[in-house]
């Protein structure tokens, strides 16, 4: 994703929501018709929005310094109407012009007080962490990124005492499910899970709420699904009890530990790292649906360097995912890598030209991709996907469908939706696939024949998705 | 005992519960070592520890499975195949415009050519409601076809009746009024007139929509082009504008889709 012009991506909205609900309550919000007066310049974003309450509440974002004021009476920061207005903003539904006299004092208070302060960044932040919460007299005014350094410091402080907390308590969960046992009748209540999710929410560590959640859709779906729980209940333990000791671990397993917790870092902070130049194929692409979020990954390999890299792309229901980046095309682009043991997560930076179709794309052997796991297991112990690109035939045995070759098998997801096309494309001979790996099994995404690629790869809903996404 | 061994056992305790009973002992070796580094005071903590370890050996020590015989190929099907923008093409007709779906299947066989295999799965699902279709399907996929039904039975037909022989490679009928079914049979210029005439006179509403979209389905395709830049051509301040913008649409998704299926 590349920034235009200062104006923030919809993904960085995303980013700064403390809950999804607070996205799914600022989706109506989020057209035009409900918004008077408002406009952006290089500072901040205004508007007048018509709620419930007989005056419109009045609201600003300071998007370069990541702050907001609202005249709502919510005490959650940033409120319904703040992302409101940033995601109209990053539709680019909101005109260039002056700020309004309310949004000018506020703007010009703030320049003040932060007046000794650090210049703030020149780029857009995007996932910023919301680390305080100070409402006063019926409106909101708070800093969410790149406050006074000793502000900063503070909220830091509350936000890692928060999420030690909200670690320990999921320590103590987990302990209480292992102690009364699988069989348990309670696991099969989502709600089981999902409060455990919003508390793990609110102590800020999202990534592990994402994984609760998910763990929820596990218990019965399969004959075999106390395996799978219980191997995610050691994932989990293993992520409760590394993130409590993240000031003692090596600074990228400590990075990687940060970021499966949902500590998130920073676009500009990535965008201010060495980018890596490539002629980038892209080699697969798998839509998953999480919560109320359709999530794109992108997998790019580097010609040169044959590293992989993964591109996120979000939408909420009636939004579009990035189609910028099309299966089986070479992009000779920056990517910015996030910090982390396997630093898998880029961001995309100048494109040097237009894509142009891949080359021939070589996939490794069963065995050496079996190699590749273990490397980036023991990296990243909690990983949960992995691309690999592999020289190999579908097969069946003993009722599961594989992919085979002369060094040995790995087994594909069963049901996963590519399969029939796998065998089609590749009439059961060696071609080479590219596979995202998961502890349940490999998911086909891309079959590299001859002549062009075949996209396999799970897809969104397009009811879900705005027309185009 | 074996890692897997230990992993069942683990899985065993899981269920039961550490209250019902111990977690077992890990096997020599690495992960015995891990639990006597960091030594845990409950049975609870001990299993999560032990648990954590395992599923993280097991991962990582990830070995292939055994070398599988690989399934013998479909019988050649020297038909060229179509072209791969024909695949974005049919999810085009598919999502937009299915009145045209079975003149574009049709088109594919009479053109000589088979489907791209990517196509052939969704397009067996699609259809194997319809015996009609799906065995038009099958001749467009030729080997490939019936080799992917044989490995995947829910792509079969579960239709009950036999189609009539010939069915499959017959366009179906469209209700067309009368009134119009003179122009299938027209010079292209005359459609187009007809066509122009009657969005300038107000006579086609959006409650026409489904005759014509019928009749432009079903239109000799040498009228297309005519009938294409004549709908172009209406009126911007027309009521019937957006009529006329859609049915515009279809018209040149299908001359679209029929001259790229040509052979060059």
């Amino acid at each position: 994703m590349s920034v235009v012009e200062g104006r923030w991506q919809v993904e960085q909205v995303f980013a700064l929501a403390p809950k999804p609900s607070s996205l799914s309550a600022a989706q109506p919000l989020a057209v035009p018709g409900r918004w008077a007066g408002s406009g952006a310049n290089a500072q901040a974003v205004w508007g007048r929005c018509t709620g419930s309450s007989a005056e419109p509440y009045e609201c600003v974002v300071d998007h370069v310094a990541v702050a907001m004021r609202c005249s709502c009476p919510s005490r959650v920061l940033p409120c319904k109407h703040a992302l409101a207005l940033l995601l109209l903003w990053a539709r680019g539904q909101v005109p260039h012009s002056e700020p309004p006299s309310f949004a000018a004092a506020w703007v010009a208070k703030r320049a003040a007080a932060v007046q000794p302060a650090v210049v703030p960044p020149a780029a857009p932040p995007s996932a910023a962490p919301i680390d305080a919460a100070a409402p006063g007299a019926g409106e909101q005014a708070a800093p969410v990124a790149a406050p006074p350094h000793s502000d900063d410091t503070t909220s830091r402080d509350d936000r890692v005492a928060r999420m030690a907390a909200g670690l320990a308590e999921l320590d103590r969960w987990l302990d209480d499910r292992v102690r009364t046992g699988l069989a348990d009748p309670a696991l099969a209540r989502y709600a089981t899970w999902d409060s455990l999710a919003a508390r793990l929410i609110d102590a800020q560590v999202g990534g592990l709420a994402n994984r609760v959640r998910r763990l929820a859709g596990v218990v019965g779906a399969r004959s075999d699904w106390h395996q799978q729980v219980l191997a995610e209940l050691g994932a989990l333990h293993l992520l409760a009890t590394a993130g409590r000791q993240m000031g003692s671990l090596p600074p990228g397993l400590s990075d990687s530990v940060a970021a499966a917790i949902g500590w998130q870092v920073r676009q500009a902070d990535v965008l201010a790292g060495l980018p890596h130049t490539d002629h980038w194929v892209v080699m697969g692409r798998s839509d998953v649906r999480e919560d109320r979020i359709e999530v794109r990954r992108i997998w790019l390999r580097g010609s040169t360097t044959q590293q992989w890299g993964m591109l996120l792309s979000f939408a909420a229901y009636g939004q579009q995912l990035d189609t910028s980046w099309a299966v089986g095309s070479s992009v000779h682009a920056d990517l910015f890598r996030y910090p982390g043991a396997l630093g898998l997560r880029v961001l995309a930076g100048r494109r040097h030209s237009d894509p142009l179709p891949a080359g021939l794309v070589v996939g490794c052997s069963i065995a050496h991709a079996c190699h590749e796991i273990g490397e980036a297991v023991a990296a990243e112990p909690w990983v949960e996907r992995l691309p690999l690109c592999v020289a190999a035939a579908p097969a069946r045995v003993a009722g599961q469908w594989v992919l085979t070759d002369h060094t040995g098998s790995l087994p594909l997801v069963a049901g996963a939706v590519g399969i029939g096309a796998l065998l089609a494309c590749s009439e059961g001979a060696v071609v080479p696939v590219t596979v995202e790996w998961t502890p349940a099994g490999l998911v086909p995404l891309t079959v590299h024949l001859a002549d062009r690629a075949v996209d396999l790869g799970p897809t969104a809903d397009p009811s879900f998705l705005a027309a185009g996404g | 005992m074996s890692v897997e061994q230990y992993w069942n056992d683990m899985v065993t305790v899981a269920l039961l519960g550490t209250d019902r009973r111990e977690p077992p002992s890990p096997p020599a070796g690495g992960l015995a070592d891990l639990a006597a580094d960091a030594p845990q005071p409950t049975p609870s903590q001990r299993l999560l520890q032990q648990v954590a370890g395992c599923v993280v050996a097991r991962r990582a020590g990830v070995q292939p499975g055994p070398v599988v015989a690989t399934v013998a190929p479909p019988a050649a099907d020297p038909r060229p195949v179509t072209p791969s923008s024909a695949s974005g093409t049919w999810r085009r007709v598919v999502a937009d415009w299915p009145v045209l779906e079975d003149e574009w299947l049709l088109a594919v066989v009479q053109r000589g050519r088979r489907l791209a295999p990517e196509l052939v799965p969704p397009l067996l699902a699609r259809h194997r409601a319809d015996a009609v279709r799906h065995q038009r399907v099958l001749t467009a996929a030729g080997p490939l076809g019936d080799w992917m039904v044989a490995w995947s039975p829910r792509l079969a037909c579960t239709a009950k009746h036999v189609p009539a022989s010939g069915a499959a490679m017959h366009l179906p009928d469209l209700p067309i009024v009368p009134e119009l079914l003179h122009l299938l049979s027209a010079a292209p210029a005359q459609v187009a007139r007809t066509l122009t005439a009657g969005f300038s006179a107000a006579q086609f509403g959006t409650a026409h929509r489904a005759v014509l979209v019928n009749l432009l389905a079903r239109l000799s395709p040498a009228s297309l082009p005519a009938v294409g830049q004549a709908l172009n051509r209406v009126d911007p301040s027309s009521p019937s504008i957006g009529l006329a913008f859609a049915l515009s649409d279809l018209v040149h998704l299908r001359h679209h889709m029929l001259t790229e299926l040509e052979l060059a």
